[in-house]
């Protein structure tokens, strides 16, 4: 199977991190852009580009069939699905095979089965890994009531169909149960089309940590370590690092263990990662959900492992075995990422596109930067608000952390308002430095510079 | 002499309420007459080009003259199949030259008839109107009929049958007529 030519069905930072990975490899590239994106900077660094459709991402980035006739038109034998819009669609990945077009990811099937969260989470069971105490589907209200009250509060309510929050609800007590309950599943019905609810058990003081794997067609798999991403503000994550911080040498050597275990259980190919929630008062984990893409995340891992994870994506999606064995990674030292997004923090987070007149990034040793932002480019209004990861290499977490701190005072942007200020606040806040970190510590961080910044006006 | 039209008389205006009935019931859609310094244009939607003619001229509309050149691998589809959600094309702002371009409303792969061996949908010089099937798009097999969204003259032809082409690529150039015939008085 080869790969001579790959189409890119994404944009922005994601975009040029493969087109990068695709010329060290000697591979063609062929970008699709919508409207919007005909003059971005990886559409600069692509072989050639084939404009899809207008910019509402609809039309264009998450339409199957115009992305199969683009890689199929433009003589392309792959498809790059990056990460969001179709990365984790399983239809894309049949109407690729259907078409002898390689898809640089999960087969279709891996795909489906850790989409449906209930379905991952049996899977998970099966194979030995802890899931947190829950249940099945959901219908009714009293249902929900009943499993409720066997697990004991707090509890969360689910989307069956879900990912990236919605349909999320933690239910405290038992008298909010039934207004929970309606909520998220209309909430659930208007994200997903499918208004199926499940339970789990609600850690209050928990980390989120995922483990970065990779499989190959041979039935190879190896973790690349693991990450935590506790730092998240509305289940998005802001600031990610690797290994994790405060966690006993067994017990990390468990978790990723367990997420080697699930995948090689149904075959895994191609990069992937399985979440965890850590929960800091038993120390004990339990599986949340696989991703079966590249993430966001990932410079990290790559960081600490020194494997470039793309460039290994292309390398399994043509065939090929492993090119190591779990005792030939070696992790060195720790890597922070930090989510540079156009949103204003002071404002509530509102996002802030518009045309970037200021670019100044620091630079220097042990700093990395993805992104497809410069002085003049137009963040255009269509899509995410990020604009950068920065990554930072250090010998240890508090060699990194005081990096990141320099390197984020240095980062200057104009034009369009960033969330620079609040990244710069938690690098400098103690309980980060400290890693005292859990999934709350966003919301706490963003009150705590709110009154700050009240405190030096007055 | 003194009915709406001025220096007609009424026999004269008799005659031409005839002509717009007879062209009604008729398959030609316009008639444009000069006789002397009489010029008269009569039809429905929008007018063809006025090139100056001389005598009785008829544009009519389609069916067109079949194609000389051979056609490459073509479509599978019927033109009943490939209805299907039509976009709508767009047509630009009037270039330099006075065309206006129909472009593409949706990527995939352009097809200039129907089916295989068929007649294109338009040729240089053909008149087309807003809703005339100018092309298929093809994508995945599901064949978009797209309207030319202009009423004009096509004078140039920019894309190959059977090419992938972009979102928002030129397919046609047209030289739109100045204004719908209907809107206006029947005597020029």
């Amino acid at each position: 199977m080869t790969v001579s030519r790959v189409l890119i069905a994404n944009r922005g930072e994601i975009a040029v991190r493969i087109i990068r990975a695709c010329q060290a490899l000697g591979i063609e590239t062929v970008l699709a852009v919508s409207e919007a994106d005909r003059d971005s900077l990886p559409a600069r660094l692509a072989g050639r580009t084939i404009c899809i459709g207008p910019p509402s991402s609809t039309a264009s980035y998450l339409n199957v069939k115009t992305i199969v006739a683009a890689a199929s038109g433009t003589g392309s034998d792959a498809v790059h699905p990056g990460y969001g819009f179709l990365a984790e669609s399983s239809e894309l990945a049949e109407a690729c095979a259907a078409q002898g077009i390689v898809f640089v990811g999960p087969q279709a099937e891996q795909i489906r089965q850790m989409g449906n969260k209930l379905q991952a989470r049996a899977l998970a069971r099966q194979c030995g890994v802890p899931i947190l105490p829950g249940s099945e589907k959901v219908h009714t209200y009293d249902e929900a009531a009943t499993v409720a009250e066997q697990i004991g509060f707090p509890v969360m309510l689910k989307a069956a169909a879900g990912g990236g929050g919605r349909g999320m609800k933690i239910v405290t007590e038992y008298k909010d149960m039934r207004q929970m309950f309606t909520s998220a599943s209309a909430e659930a019905r208007a994200a997903f089309g499918d208004d199926t609810l499940y339970l789990e058990r609600f850690i209050p003081n928990a980390r989120h940590v995922e483990v970065q794997l990779l499989g190959d067609r041979l039935g190879n798999v190896i973790h690349l370590g693991e990450r935590d991403c506790s730092l998240q503000r509305r289940h998005q994550k802001l600031v990610e690092e690797a290994p994790a911080p405060a966690m006993t040498e067994p017990r990390r050597e468990e978790i990723r263990q367990a997420a080697v275990t699930l995948a090689r259980n149904i075959g895994y190919e191609n990069a992937g990662t399985v979440e965890f929630i850590f929960d800091q008062d038993t120390g004990r984990f339990y599986f949340l959900e696989m991703n079966t893409r590249i993430q966001v995340e990932h410079p990290v891992s790559e960081a600490i492992s020194g494997i470039d994870l793309v460039q290994e994506q292309f390398r399994i999606a043509r065939g090929e075995a492993l090119r190591f064995s779990q005792s030939d990674v070696i992790f060195r030292g720790h890597a922070i990422e930090c989510r540079i997004t156009a949103e204003v923090p002071d404002q509530g987070f509102r996002p802030s596109p518009g045309r970037i007149s200021e670019w100044s990034p620091p630079e220097g040793p042990n700093i990395r930067l993805d992104t497809h932002c410069y002085a003049g480019y137009t963040v255009p209004i269509y899509y995410d608000s990020m604009l950068a990861k920065l990554i930072i290499y250090g010998r240890d977490r508090v060699e990194a952390v005081e990096r990141m701190r320099r390197a984020l005072e240095q980062f200057s942007v104009s034009g369009v308002g960033t969330n620079l200020p609040f990244l710069r606040f938690v690098m400098g806040h103690p309980d980060f430095a400290a890693g005292k970190v859990n999934t709350h510590l966003v919301e706490e961080l963003i009150t705590q510079m709110g009154s700050a910044r009240a405190g030096a006006k007055s | 002499m003194n009915n709406a039209f001025g220096s007609l008389s009424d026999d004269e205006v008799r005659q031409i309420a005839e002509l717009v009935e007879t062209l009604d019931h008729s398959t030609f859609d316009f008639l444009q007459l000069e006789i002397g310094e009489l010029k008269l244009t009569i039809g429905k939607g929008t007018a063809p080009l006025t090139s100056g003619a001389i005598a009785p001229v008829a544009a009519v509309r389609l069916p067109l003259p079949a194609p000389a050149a051979p056609l490459p691998a073509a479509p599978v589809a019927t033109p009943a199949a490939a209805a299907s959600s039509p976009p709508a094309a767009k047509a630009t702002a009037p270039a330099q030259d006075g065309t206006v371009a129909i472009v593409a409303p949706i990527m995939g792969r352009f097809y200039a008839q129907s089916e295989p061996g068929a007649a294109p949908f338009v040729t240089v010089g053909a008149m087309v109107r807003n809703e005339t099937t100018v092309a298929l798009i093809e994508v995945m097999k599901v064949f978009n009929a797209v309207p030319a969204g202009v009423s004009g003259v096509v004078t140039e032809i920019c894309v190959q049958d059977a090419e992938i082409i972009e979102y928002g690529q030129v397919m046609f150039r047209v030289r739109p007529t100045e204004t719908a015939l209907a809107d206006v008085p029947i005597i020029a």
